[in-house]
C-alpha cells in the first residue's frame, strides 16, 4: 500500500507543502521552533506577583478565609419571580425568534436564541428561501456588540448655555464641541423643523422598504437624501444597468455554473452576501457519494484572477495573479476570446479593439501562475485555455458564470456580463431581478450640494473616519449650521455634532430589509434597546414629524406590500421572511451597442505597476469589514483567513515584490535575514533563507514598519509578506484604526487616510519608505503546526476514477483507523471487504454485534462505549470548506471562548477551540492553499485522557472525550500528549479582564496590547481595576455582588456609568461553565446541545416508552433522531461541510459520509481513532491550462518527503518508457 | 553527643510523629464534619418574606406541586410562581391578610418583586435539569425531602456529588410511577401493584455518571 519508509528530510525537490515561507525554507531556527511543539512564550510565566509575595498573600488569605468560614456567612441568593407570567414562556428555556442583520443592500436571514430575555446566539434561518442556515462570521459575532459596553450609552448634546432665549453651544479654547449628556427630549427638539430644503441627511445603504417610504416622504418636504459607503457594491447594478437595461441587480446562483471564472471577484469572502455564494458554490463543488459517482463528471471549476490573494483565489483551481487595476485587461481578452470562439455577428472589430486594449499580457505578467519548476508562466495562453473551457462547458448545455468584483470598474463587469451572455447564463446562473434604484445622492453630491450653514444629518456609518481623504470632511461640518448624529458609538463624526442620538442593535429594535433575492425580511427585537437608542427609522420618523413608533412604522409598510390582517403579519415575523416576495427575475438582452459605448468610453489603458511605482489596492476587510465592527473582540481575534493574522492590518506584498522591487539590502532588512548568501538554505529558493522576521527563539513577529506613500497623502504599517500577492502591489485592509472603543481602538492603521474619491479601490505609483521601527503582529500561522505529515489529503478530480482509495495510500494508515465502530457487512472500505477478519479489534464494543472477538470481554483496551447509547460523530469535506471563518465565531459564541488579546495570541496563547489551518504548497509565487478546520478529535483512546493526573479529561459511553472544568488543575499535560494541540489552557482569567485599563488607568484602545491587569486575582493587590482591594476583602463584605472586579466604582472617565461587568456578563451562554484561570478547554462537540437534544427526547417519549415490547424498540425510541443535535459549527457553516450525529446508526449522515472512500483521520497512525474524520479535498484542474499539475502539490510533497508514490505517478511513467522502447 | 541531646530526645521523633496524626486526625475530622455539604447545608431555614406553608397549600387544600411550579416538566429550573399565580386564589381568599402584602405589592408593581430567598442552590459548574427526572420516574421528595409537611421550606438533603451518584448508581429504588411523581407521601413498597415492577427496565432508565452527565 505504501511503499514509504522513514520521513526522511533528505533529497527534497520540487513542490513542497509548507504553511510559510519559514517552514518552507525548513531553516533550522525553524525546525527548533516545530520540534518545540508549543512557542517558548506560551508557557512563560510572566505574572509580577513572585514566589515570596504569593507566600505573604497566601497566609494572608487563608486568615481571611478562616474569618469568612467561621462566620459561616451564607451568601443569600434571592429568587425574584415575575410579577405575571409572561405568554408561552418557561423560565430555563430558551426563545427563538426569527429576524434579521441588515448588511448594505441586502440582510442575512437569522433565528436567534433568546435566554431569559437576552438574545445569546445568532443563527441563520434555514426555512428562508435563499438559505440553509448558514451565516457568516460577522453575523455570528454582531450578538457581542450588542453588549459593547464602548458602544453609545446616551443622549448627548455638545455643550451650549442659554443666553436669553436661545441656546448658544460653547467651544472649547481649541474651536471645537464638547458633548454632554442631555436627556432624549432634550436632543431630539434639536430635530425639529429640520424637514425642509436647507437640510441634508447623509446614510448608509439599506435594503429597508420602510426607509425608502419615509424617505420619500422627507423628499416631498424637500429633504436632501444622500448615501455613502466606504465599501460599496452598487458597481455591480449599474453596469447591469447598462447591459441590460435600468432597473435590475444581478443575482449569481453559483450552484448550478459548472466553470466560474472570477474576475478579481471575492464572491467566497469579501463580496455582499458571500455567505450564500459559498453555499451555492459548495453546492455545486459537493461530491454526494464518492462510491458511486465520479467527481470529474460532477465538481463545478474555479477559475480565479485577481492581484490580493484572496479567500477565493486560495479556492480556486486555476489561479491568475495580476495587479488589481490590470484585471481589465485580462477581461478585455477574455471577452474577445469568448466572441472569437462562440462567434458574434459584426464583432471583429471589437474583438480586435479588445486584444489591443488587452497588449501583450505574458510579457507585462511573466510570472502570474504557478508553472512546473523554472518555466515561465504564459499569461495569454492561460486566459485563452480558461475561455476554451467555459464555451466548451457552454456548448455542452452546461452553464457557467463569470462575475466581476466591487473593486473593478463597471468596463470589467460589462465584460463579464457580455461573457455571460455570449455562454448562454443570463437567466439560468445569472439572473437579472428588478430592482428600484434608492435615488439619493452620493457624498460628492452632498459637497457640491451643501450650502453655508445647512443643517446636516449623518444617520449611522462614520464619514469623519471613512470618506474618501481629499473631500474634507471637517470643512463640510464647519460649514454646517446644526449637525445631528446618529451612531453605534461616539465616533470620529460624533466628536463635532451638536447633538449625539445613540443608535439602537439591530436585535433591539424594529426593521426591515431585504435579502439579496428581494424576499422580505423582518428585522424583530429580542430585547429592548438598552440604552434607550434609537433606530435611523425613528430619527427619520422624528426628523419629519410622522409617527415615529419603529413597530408602526415597520408594520405600515409590511401591510402597503403584502396586506392588512395579523395573520399575515403574525406569519411573518414567526417565518422571518414574507414568502413569495422575491423580485421578479427579468429576462432582458445584451444591450451591446451600450456596453460597447460605455467600454470605449470609460475603459482607460494602464500600466503595469512596476519596481518604486506600486499599486495599493484597498479592501473589505474579513474582520473589520469598512470599519463597523472594530470593536468587536470575537472578530478581531478571528485570524484573517489568508494571512492568519489577529487584531492587525497590515500592508501585504508579494515575495518577488519583497526581494527584488526592493533591492536586496532592503530585502535583507525587510526579511531580517541572518545569512543573506544562505549557503546553507535550499538554493531553489532563490537564496531566501526564509526568515521573514521570524524569532523562533519566541515563535513571534517583529515586523519592519513602512510607510506607504500615494501622491500626497501617506499611511505606516507593519509590512507583511504573503505568497501569492501579485509582484508589485501592496494590499490594504480597510476598517481598522477607527480609534472606537476599548477593545479594538489601537488595532492596526487608518488606511482611509490615503484614500481619495479617484483611489476608491487601487492606487497606482505608490512608494515605500522603511520607517525604521518594528511592530509586532500576532500571526497564528507557526502555532499547532503538525509537520511533514499527511495532515490534508488532496486529488485531482480526473484521477479520482482508478485511485478511490488514495487516502489510504498516505502515512501508514490501515483499516481500522478510520473504520471503527463499523457493523454489519458493509464494514470498512468496499475493497477491503474479503479482509475484514483481520481487521485489528476496536476498544469499544460495537452496537449489537456479538460475533468474532469485537465485543468480548477478554479484549484488551478500555470498553467504555456503551452500546446502547448513541455514538456521536462528526465529518468535516474539505472540498466543500473554503475556509470563511463563520464555524469559528459561531463557537466563540456558543462555547463562552474568551477573547485574549493581541499579545497573548503573539505568544501563543489563543482561546479558539476551531482553528482553521492553511496550507501553502508548491511554488512560493504562486502557491496552491488548502484549508482545514481542527478542533478536539474526540479520540477513542484519546492521548490526553491517560496522562491527566486528576481525570479531569475522560471519556463517556457516547464517544465524547469530557472536559470536566471543576476538576482540572491545570498541569497541562494533556495539551503537552494531544498529537492534534487543540487544547486551549486558560493562562488568565480571561473572562474577568477588565477594558482599557493599562497600569491601573483606563487607556481607550491600549487595553489587548497590555498583559499587567490579566493579573487581576485575589492574589493581585494594588490593581486600581479592583479598587485596590483583594477579591476576598470585596468579597467578604458583600457576598451577593461577588467578585467582580471594578463594580464597585462602575465609572468611567468623566464620571460617566460603565456597565462593563454587567454587558459582558450578558453576553454568555448560561448552558456552559464560563471557566476561570488554570483550567483546560477544547471542543465538547456542543455537549450542551448533545444533552439538552437527549433530554427533549426522554421528555417526549415517557409515556411510550413503557408499552414497547422489544428492549431494542426502547432504545431505539430514546435515541435522538438523526439532525436533531446540530453543533454551532455546523449550524452556522454556510458550506454544509460540517456533519455530525451517531456514528453507529447505519441511517445517520455521519454512518454514511464515514464510509465515504475519501474518509481518513489525521494522524491514523498513531491509532487514536478519532471521531472527527475528514474528507479528502479534490481539486478540479482543467489539463490544458499552463498552470495544471498533474497532482495536487501537497501530495507531491508528500511522496517526495515519504519516498511513496499515492497515485501510482512513477509507475505510469515507467510504464510508459517501456512502451516506448 | 548526649552533652547536646538529652535523654528525653530519643522520644521526641515518637512524639512529634503521634502529635502529627493526632492534630492531623483533628483537622481531617473536623474538616470532615464542619465543612461538608451535610454540615453546611442541610438544615438550611430562612426566613422567607411571606410565611408561605407548603403544608397548608398541600395537605389542606391538596394542590399539585405542579399548579406553582409549572415548568419543572419542561426546563432544567423548576420555576418559582409569579405573583399572579398566588392572586389566582388570594385575590379573594384572605385578600387582605397582611401577610401576603409583598404578593399584592408585585401583582400591583412589577417591579416590586416578591424578594424569595433561594434555599436550594448548586454550583455554577453542576447543570441539573428538572424535567429529565420528572419525566422518568423521580419524585420531588427524593432531593427536596417532605416539604409538604414543611411549614417554611428547609433544606433537607445534603446536595453533594455522592447525593446525585447514589442515585446514578442504583436508580431503581428511587422511581416510582409517573402520576405518583408529586405525590411525596407515596411509597413503593406499600404499592402492591408497582412494588415488583423494575422502572429500570421498563423505560429503559440509562443514568449517566459520566462527567459530561452534570458538567460542561
Amino acid at each position: 500500500m505504501n511503499d514509504s519508509t522513514t520521513p526522511s528530510n533528505r533529497n527534497m525537490t520540487g513542490p513542497r507543502h509548507w504553511r510559510s515561507l519559514e517552514h518552507k525554507a525548513d531553516s533550522p531556527e525553524f525546525r527548533a521552533f516545530v520540534e518545540k511543539e508549543f512557542p517558548s512564550g506560551v508557557d512563560l510565566i510572566d505574572d509580577p506577583v513572585s514566589r515570596r509575595n504569593f507566600m505573604k498573600i497566601m497566609s494572608a488569605s487563608f486568615a481571611l478565609a478562616g474569618l469568612g468560614v467561621s462566620g459561616c456567612r451564607r451568601p443569600e441568593h434571592k429568587i425574584l419571580p415575575f410579577s405575571k407570567m409572561p405568554e408561552n414562556y418557561v423560565h430555563g428555556t430558551p426563545q427563538f425568534f426569527a429576524t434579521a442583520m441588515p448588511t448594505r443592500g441586502t440582510a442575512v436571514p437569522l433565528v436567534v436564541k433568546s435566554y431569559d430575555g437576552r438574545p445569546i446566539k445568532v443563527e441563520g434561518n434555514a426555512e428562508h428561501p435563499d438559505s440553509n442556515g448558514g451565516t457568516d462570521q460577522c453575523a455570528q459575532a454582531s450578538v457581542l456588540s450588542l453588549y459593547d459596553p464602548d458602544r453609545g450609552l446616551n443622549f448627548k448634546r455638545a455643550e451650549y448655555s442659554v443666553r436669553g432665549n436661545v441656546e448658544v453651544t460653547e467651544f472649547t479654547e481649541d474651536g471645537k464641541k464638547t458633548l454632554k449628556v442631555e436627556p432624549k427630549s432634550g436632543v431630539l427638539k434639536l430635530l425639529d423643523g429640520l424637514a425642509n430644503g436647507k437640510t441634508h441627511v447623509l446614510m448608509e445603504q439599506s435594503s429597508s422598504p420602510s426607509r425608502a417610504r419615509l424617505v420619500d416622504g422627507l423628499k416631498a418636504n424637500g429633504v436632501n437624501f444622500y448615501e455613502y459607503e466606504p465599501v460599496d457594491f452598487s458597481v455591480h447594478a449599474e453596469a447591469a444597468g447598462i447591459a441590460f437595461g435600468p432597473g435590475i441587480e444581478p443575482y449569481y446562483k453559483l450552484d448550478e455554473a459548472k466553470a466560474i471564472l472570477s474576475l478579481d471577484c471575492d464572491f467566497l469572502g469579501t463580496e455582499e452576501s458571500a455567505f450564500q455564494h459559498i453555499r451555492g458554490f459548495a453546492e455545486g463543488r459537493r461530491v454526494k457519494d464518492d462510491t458511486k459517482e465520479n467527481p470529474a463528471d460532477l465538481m463545478n471549476r474555479l477559475y480565479s484572477v485577481e492581484g490580493l490573494l484572496t479567500l477565493t483565489g486560495t479556492n480556486a483551481d486555476h489561479r491568475l495573479r495580476i495587479p488589481t487595476g490590470s484585471v481589465i485587461r485580462v477581461a478585455a481578452l477574455a471577452l474577445a476570446e469568448a466572441l472569437d470562439r462562440i462567434g458574434l455577428d459584426g464583432a471583429e472589430d471589437g474583438i480586435r479593439q479588445l486584444k489591443a486594449f488587452a497588449g501583450d499580457l505574458s510579457k507585462d505578467f511573466s510570472n502570474s501562475h504557478a508553472t512546473e519548476g523554472q518555466a515561465k508562466a504564459n499569461t495569454s495562453k492561460w486566459v485563452r485555455q480558461c475561455v476554451a473551457d467555459l464555451v466548451r462547458f457552454a456548448k455542452r448545455g452546461d452553464k457557467t458564470l463569470v462575475m466581476a468584483g466591487y473593486r473593478q470598474p463597471k468596463e470589467v463587469h460589462l465584460a463579464a456580463m457580455a461573457m455571460n451572455a455570449l455562454l448562454g447564463n443570463v437567466g439560468s446562473t445569472l439572473l437579472l431581478r428588478s430592482a428600484k434604484p434608492s435615488g439619493n445622492g452620493s457624498i460628492a453630491d452632498l459637497i457640491d450640494q451643501f450650502k453655508d450653514g445647512d443643517n446636516l444629518v449623518v444617520l449611522g456609518g462614520d464619514p469623519a473616519y471613512n470618506a474618501p481623504a481629499d473631500l474634507d470632511w471637517a470643512k463640510l461640518v464647519d460649514r454646517a449650521g446644526k449637525v445631528i448624529r446618529h451612531g453605534y458609538y461616539i465616533d470620529q463624526t460624533a466628536q463635532g455634532a451638536d447633538a449625539y442620538i445613540p443608535a439602537a442593535h439591530y436585535l433591539e429594535s424594529w426593521g426591515d430589509a431585504r435579502t439579496s433575492d428581494g424576499t422580505l425580511v423582518p428585522v424583530q427585537p429580542l430585547i429592548a434597546p438598552l440604552f434607550g437608542g434609537m433606530t435611523e427609522l425613528e430619527v427619520l420618523a422624528r426628523l419629519g414629524g410622522t409617527e415615529s413608533d419603529p413597530y408602526k412604522i415597520v408594520r405600515k409598510t409590511f401591510e402597503g406590500i403584502a396586506g392588512e390582517g395579523d395573520t399575515q403579519w403574525e406569519k411573518f415575523l414567526h417565518d422571518g421572511f414574507l414568502a413569495n416576495s422575491a423580485s421578479g427575475v427579468e429576462s432582458r438582452e445584451y444591450d451591446w451597442d451600450a456596453a460597447q459605448a460605455a467600454w470605449l468610453d470609460g475603459a482607460e489603458p494602464v500600466k503595469p505597476p512596476g519596481k518604486g511605482d506600486y499599486e495599493v489596492t484597498f479592501y473589505r476587510d474579513h474582520s473589520m469589514d469598512d470599519g463597523r465592527w472594530c470593536n468587536n473582540g470575537w472578530l478581531l481575534e478571528t485570524p484573517n483567513p489568508v494571512t492568519r493574522i489577529t487584531w492587525d492590518n497590515v500592508l501585504l506584498v508579494s515575495l518577488k515584490t519583497a526581494i527584488e522591487q526592493l533591492g536586496q539590502a532592503e530585502a535583507k532588512r525587510l526579511l531580517d535575514f541572518e545569512k543573506v548568501d544562505g549557503s546553507d538554505y535550499d538554493k531553489k529558493l532563490g537564496g531566501l533563507p526564509g526568515r521573514f522576521g521570524f524569532h523562533s527563539e519566541s515563535g513571534r513577529f517583529f515586523q519592519k514598519k513602512y510607510k506607504l506613500t500615494i501622491g500626497d497623502k501617506s499611511v505606516e504599517g507593519a509590512i507583511w509578506l504573503l505568497p501569492g500577492m501579485a509582484d508589485n502591489t501592496v494590499g490594504v485592509a480597510l476598517g481598522y484604526g477607527r480609534g472606537v472603543g476599548r477593545v479594538g481602538g489601537a488595532a492596526g492603521f487608518d488606511a482611509y487616510q490615503a484614500r481619495t474619491t479617484g483611489t476608491q479601490h487601487v492606487a497606482t505609483g505608490a512608494k515605500l519608505k522603511a520607517t525604521g521601527e518594528t511592530y509586532e503582529i500576532a500571526c497564528t500561522q507557526e502555532q499547532g503546526i503538525m509537520d511533514g505529515r499527511p495532515v490534508v489529503r488532496e486529488c485531482n478530480a480526473d484521477d479520482y476514477a482508478g485511485h478511490e482509495d488514495f487516502v489510504k495510500h498516505f502515512d501508514l494508515d490501515s483499516v481500522h483507523h478510520t473504520t471503527h465502530l463499523v457493523k454489519g457487512d458493509d464494514r470498512g472500505y468496499p475493497w477491503e471487504k474479503d479482509i475484514q477478519d483481520e481487521m485489528p479489534a476496536s476498544p469499544y464494543m460495537r452496537k449489537g454485534d456479538d460475533k468474532g472477538s469485537f465485543g468480548v470481554d477478554t479484549m484488551s483496551g478500555p470498553k467504555l462505549m456503551d452500546v446502547q447509547l448513541q455514538q456521536w460523530g462528526m465529518v468535516i469535506d474539505l472540498t466543500t470548506c473554503v475556509g470563511c471563518n463563520a464555524c469559528v465565531v459561531a463557537c466563540q459564541s456558543e462555547n463562552n471562548i474568551p477573547i485574549v488579546g493581541k499579545h497573548q495570541v503573539a505568544i501563543g496563547r489563543e482561546m479558539s477551540w476551531i482553528n482553521i489551518h492553511r496550507y501553502f504548497s508548491g511554488d512560493e509565487h504562486n502557491p496552491q492553499v488548502t484549508y482545514q478546520g481542527v478542533a478536539c478529535q474526540h479520540c477513542e483512546d484519546a492521548p490526553c485522557e491517560s496522562v491527566c493526573p486528576v481525570n479531569a479529561t475522560v471519556h463517556d459511553e457516547e464517544g465524547l472525550n469530557l472536559m470536566a472544568y471543576n476538576r482540572c488543575v491545570g498541569t497541562r499535560y494533556c495539551s503537552n500528549n494531544c498529537p492534534y494541540k487543540v487544547r486551549r489552557f486558560n493562562y488568565y482569567d480571561y473572562n474577568r479582564r477588565p477594558m482599557g485599563v493599562e497600569d491601573g488607568e483606563r487607556a481607550p484602545g491600549r487595553f489587548f496590547n497590555d498583559d499587567n491587569d490579566l493579573n487581576n486575582s485575589p492574589l493581585h493587590p494594588g490593581n486600581k481595576s479592583s479598587n485596590g482591594e483583594w477579591e476576598l476583602i470585596r468579597w467578604y463584605k458583600d457576598p451577593s455582588r461577588g467578585s467582580v472586579p471594578g463594580l464597585d466604582d462602575g465609572k468611567k472617565d468623566g464620571g460617566e456609568f460603565d456597565p462593563e461587568w454587567d454587558l459582558i456578563k450578558l453576553s454568555k451562554n448560561p448552558d456552559v461553565s464560563v471557566r476561570m484561570r488554570g483550567v483546560m478547554e477544547k471542543c465538547t462537540y456542543c455537549v450542551q446541545r448533545i444533552q439538552r437534544a437527549k433530554i427533549e427526547q426522554k421528555a417526549k417519549v415517557r409515556d411510550t416508552v413503557e408499552a414497547l415490547d422489544n428492549p431494542d424498540d426502547k432504545i431505539a425510541a430514546l435515541d435522538v433522531p438523526d439532525g436533531t443535535i446540530i453543533p454551532a459549527c455546523q449550524q452556522a457553516c454556510p458550506a454544509d461541510g460540517v456533519s455530525f450525529g451517531d456514528v453507529s446508526d447505519p441511517n445517520s449522515e455521519v454512518y454514511w459520509l464515514k464510509r465515504q472512500n475519501r474518509n481518513y483521520s489525521v494522524l491514523g497512525y498513531l491509532d487514536t481513532r478519532p471521531r472527527t474524520t475528514f474528507l479528502a479535498k479534490l481539486r478540479n484542474p482543467n489539463a490544458a491550462m499552463p498552470d495544471h499539475f498533474d497532482i495536487p502539490n501537497t501530495v507531491t510533497e508528500y511522496n517526495e518527503k515519504n519516498h511513496a508514490d499515492v497515485f501510482g505517478t512513477k509507475e505510469a511513467k515507467a510504464d510508459g518508457k517501456e512502451a516506448k522502447q | 553527643m548526649s552533652d547536646v541531646f538529652p535523654r528525653w530526645t530519643n522520644r521526641l521523633p515518637g512524639q512529634i510523629i503521634f502529635g502529627i496524626l493526632l492534630i492531623g486526625g483533628a483537622v481531617t475530622a473536623g474538616l470532615t464534619y464542619y465543612f461538608t455539604p451535610k454540615y453546611t447545608r442541610v438544615g438550611y431555614q430562612p426566613t422567607q418574606p411571606v410565611p408561605f406553608s407548603h403544608s397548608i397549600h398541600v395537605n389542606q387544600l391538596g394542590m399539585d406541586c405542579r399548579y406553582c411550579h409549572d415548568g419543572v416538566e419542561e426546563s432544567w429550573y423548576s420555576n418559582v410562581p409569579a405573583a399572579e399565580t398566588c392572586m389566582n386564589c388570594h385575590s379573594a381568599v384572605r385578600a387582605s391578610d397582611p401577610r401576603l402584602e409583598p404578593v399584592r405589592a408585585s401583582y400591583k408593581d412589577e417591579n416590586k418583586p416578591v424578594e424569595w430567598v433561594q434555599i436550594h442552590k448548586l454550583p455554577d459548574y453542576a447543570f441539573f435539569n428538572h424535567s429529565v427526572h420528572v419525566n422518568r420516574g423521580v419524585s420531588c421528595v427524593e432531593c427536596h425531602g417532605r416539604v409538604d409537611q414543611m411549614d417554611e421550606v428547609r433544606h433537607e438533603k445534603h446536595f453533594s456529588m455522592t447525593f446525585c451518584l447514589d442515585c446514578h448508581r442504583d436508580p431503581e429504588k428511587r422511581l416510582r410511577p409517573l402520576d405518583k411523581i408529586t405525590d411525596l407521601a407515596y411509597d413503593r413498597s406499600l404499592d402492591p401493584e408497582n412494588k415488583d415492577r423494575n422502572f429500570v427496565k421498563e423505560w429503559h432508565i440509562k443514568t449517566s455518571e459520566n462527567c459530561s452527565a452534570c458538567h460542561r
